[in-house]
C-alpha cells in the first residue's frame, strides 16, 4: 500500500534520506525506530509529500504522490492518509468537535449535520465525547492527541502515519494514546509508527524499521528485532534504549 | 483658570461645527468625518492588507514582486506626498476631478493597507508551522488551509495590532487638511480663524479630543491584548475546578 522505490532525499547538500526501498502492505503495521536525526520523520513526512525528494517514488495504493501534479490531486492523495503529529498540531480556535468536523465538511463535502455526527462517533470511539466542545488549551497532551487522531480518522483514511505520537506527552499520558493506537490496529488500519514504545512495537508491529543516519538498515519482524538485531547499530541502539 | 473657561465657551459657540462641521448647509465635516474616513479607510485597507500579505508571502514572483514594490514605496515615503501624488495625479490619469474625500480615503487605504499588511505578514508567520502542515495533511488545498486555519488565528492574533492602526489612521486623517477635506482639524482652523485672538484654546481643544477618542482605543487594545493572551493560555481544566 506504501511503496519506497529507491528514495534519495537531499537537505541542501546534506542527504537525508539514503536509498530507501521498503513497502508497508495493506493491513500491516510498521515501526520506525531509530536515533534521533536519523531521518524518520523525514522519511514519514514524504508519504504525504510534506518533504519533497529528490529522486525515486513513493507509491500510495501504486500512485507516486511525488510525481509532478495537480494541486487538487494532490490535495485528494493527502486526504487519503491520515498523520499525526508529534505536537497534535490541533487548531487552537476550533473546539475539538469542530477540528474533527472541519475537513471532512470543507474538503470533502460532506454535509456539515453528517459531520458532526460522525465526528462526535469518532470523538467518542477515543474516549472524548464529553469533552467534545472544550477547546484544545482545556484539554490535556494525551487528549489533545486523541482528538488529532479522531480529526485524521475523519476523512476515512485507509491508511494512518503516527511521527512520534507519544513523545510529547507526560508519562501517564501514553498509555490512553496507544490504547487508541492499538484499537485502530486491531481494526486492520494500515499503520506506519514513528515510535520508541518499543512494548507497542513488540505487540502491534507486523515488521520493524531500524533507520540510522538516513538509510533502513534491517526491516525484521518485533520477535526478531528485539530478540536477536542485526545490525550493530540496531543492537547498540537496543541496549542504550533499555538502559535508560 | 480663565484658558478653561474660555476653551469651554468655544467649545459651547461652535460644538455643531466640531462634531459634523457645515453640515447640513455644507459637506459633513468635523469629528464625523475624521470617524468616517478613519473607519472606511482601515475598513477598506484591511481586506487590501490581507490581499498584499498573502501575495508577499506567495511564491509566484509575479504576485510577490508588486506587493513588496508597494509595501517599499508606501513605507518610504511621507503620507503628505501620497497625498498630493493621488491628488494631482487622480485628475490626470482619470481626466475628473476627484473629491478631497475621495482622495483622502483612497490615500488612506493605500497607506494603511501597506502597513497592515506587514502586521498580518507577520502575524501569518508567527504560527507555527506545524498548523500548515496539519491543514495540508487533511487534504485542504493552500487557499483552504489560510481560509479555515491560518488566517482566523493569525487575525484574531492581530486585533490589538489592527486596532492600533486604527488609531494611527484617526491621526493620520489630519493630513486631510492640507486638501481641504473639512474633517476636524480643518473644523478647528476654521474656528481659529474666526476667533483670531485664542490659538491656544482652540488647539487645545482639538488635541484633548484627539486624545480623548485615540486613548479609549489604545486603551482597548491593551485590554483586547490581555484578554487574547489570557484566553491563549486556556482557562483552568474543568476537572481541577471540579476537584476541589
Ligand atoms: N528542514 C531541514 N533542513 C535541514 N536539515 C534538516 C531539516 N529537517 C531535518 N533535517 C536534518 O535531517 C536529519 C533527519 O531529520 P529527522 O527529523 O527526519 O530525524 P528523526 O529521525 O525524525 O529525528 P528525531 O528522533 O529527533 O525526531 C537530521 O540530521 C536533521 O538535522
Ligand atoms: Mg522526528
Amino acid at each position: 500500500m506504501i511503496r519506497f522505490e529507491d528514495v534519495n532525499k537531499y537537505y541542501g547538500p546534506f542527504l537525508a534520506l539514503a536509498d530507501i526501498n521498503a513497502q508497508v502492505a495493506r493491513g500491516e503495521v510498521v515501526v520506525v525506530c531509530g536515533p534521533s536525526g536519523s531521518g524518520k520523520s523525514t522519511l514519514i513526512r514524504t508519504v504525504n509529500r510534506l518533504e519533497e525528494i529528490q529522486s525515486g517514488a513513493v507509491r500510495f495504493d501504486g500512485q507516486n504522490v511525488h510525481a509532478p501534479m495537480r494541486a487538487a490531486a494532490l490535495n485528494r492523495l493527502r486526504s487519503q492518509i491520515g498523520f499525526v503529529f508529534q505536537s497534535f498540531n490541533l487548531f487552537p480556535h476550533l473546539s475539538a468537535l469542530e477540528n474533527v468536523v472541519l475537513s471532512p465538511w470543507r474538503v470533502k463535502a460532506v454535509g456539515r449535520a453528517e459531520a458532526r455526527a460522525r465526528a462526535m462517533a469518532l470523538l467518542e470511539r477515543v474516549g472524548l465525547a464529553e469533552r467534545a466542545h472544550a477547546y484544545p488549551a482545556q484539554l490535556s497532551g494525551g487528549q489533545q492527541q486523541r482528538v488529532a487522531i479522531a480529526r485524521a480518522l475523519a476523512m476515512e483514511p485507509p491508511a494512518m502515519l503516527f511521527d512520534e505520537p507519544t513523545s510529547a506527552l507526560d508519562p501517564e499520558m501514553v498509555g490512553e494514546v496507544l490504547a487508541v493506537m492499538r484499537s485502530l490496529a486491531k481494526d486492520g488500519m494500515t499503520m506506519m509508527c514513528v515510535t520508541h514504545e518499543m512494548g507497542f512495537a513488540r505487540d502491534v508491529a507486523d515488521r520493524v524499521w531500524f533507520m540510522d543516519a538516513g538509510r533502513i538498515l534491517e526491516t525484521a519482524t518485533p520477535t526478531a528485532f528485539f530478540g536477536a538485531p542485526q545490525h550493530p547499530r540496531a543492537q547498540r541502539f537496543l541496549s542504550d534504549l533499555r538502559s535508560h | 483658570m480663565s484658558l478653561f473657561s474660555n476653551a469651554l465657551e468655544i467649545v459651547r459657540d461652535n460644538w455643531l461645527l466640531l462634531l459634523v462641521g457645515q453640515y447640513p448647509n455644507g459637506p459633513l465635516g468635523g469629528i464625523a468625518a475624521t470617524l468616517i474616513l478613519s473607519v472606511l479607510g482601515i475598513g477598506l485597507a484591511f481586506p487590501l492588507s490581507v490581499l498584499v500579505a498573502l501575495a508577499r508571502l506567495s511564491h509566484r514572483a509575479w504576485l510577490r514582486l508588486p506587493a513588496l514594490a508597494l509595501v517599499y514605496a508606501v513605507r518610504g515615503v511621507p503620507l503628505l506626498m501620497i497625498i498630493f501624488w493621488v491628488y494631482f495625479m487622480f485628475p490626470l490619469l482619470l481626466g475628473v476631478s476627484v473629491p478631497g474625500y475621495a482622495t483622502m480615503l483612497c490615500t488612506l487605504v493605500l497607506y494603511e493597507g501597506a502597513f497592515l499588511s506587514e502586521v498580518v505578514r507577520a502575524g501569518i508567520e508567527a504560527l507555527p508551522r506545524g498548523q500548515m502542515d496539519a491543514a495540508r495533511a487533511l487534504g485542504h488545498g493552500y487557499g483552504g488551509a489560510m481560509r479555515f486555519v491560518i488566517l482566523p488565528q493569525a487575525l484574531y492574533n492581530m486585533l490589538p495590532s489592527i486596532l492600533s492602526q486604527f488609531v494611527s489612521t484617526i491621526k493620520d486623517t489630519t493630513l486631510g487638511y492640507v486638501i481641504n477635506v473639512p474633517e476636524l482639524t480643518f473644523a478647528a482652523n476654521q474656528i481659529n480663524n474666526r476667533l483670531l485672538t485664542k490659538p491656544f484654546e482652540v488647539f487645545l481643544i482639538l488635541a484633548l479630543t484627539y486624545y480623548a477618542v485615540c486613548f479609549s482605543l489604545t486603551r482597548l487594545a491593551g485590554w483586547l491584548e490581555s484578554s487574547i493572551a489570557a484566553r491563549r493560555a486556556g482557562p483552568a481544566p474543568v476537572q481541577l475546578v471540579a476537584a476541589q
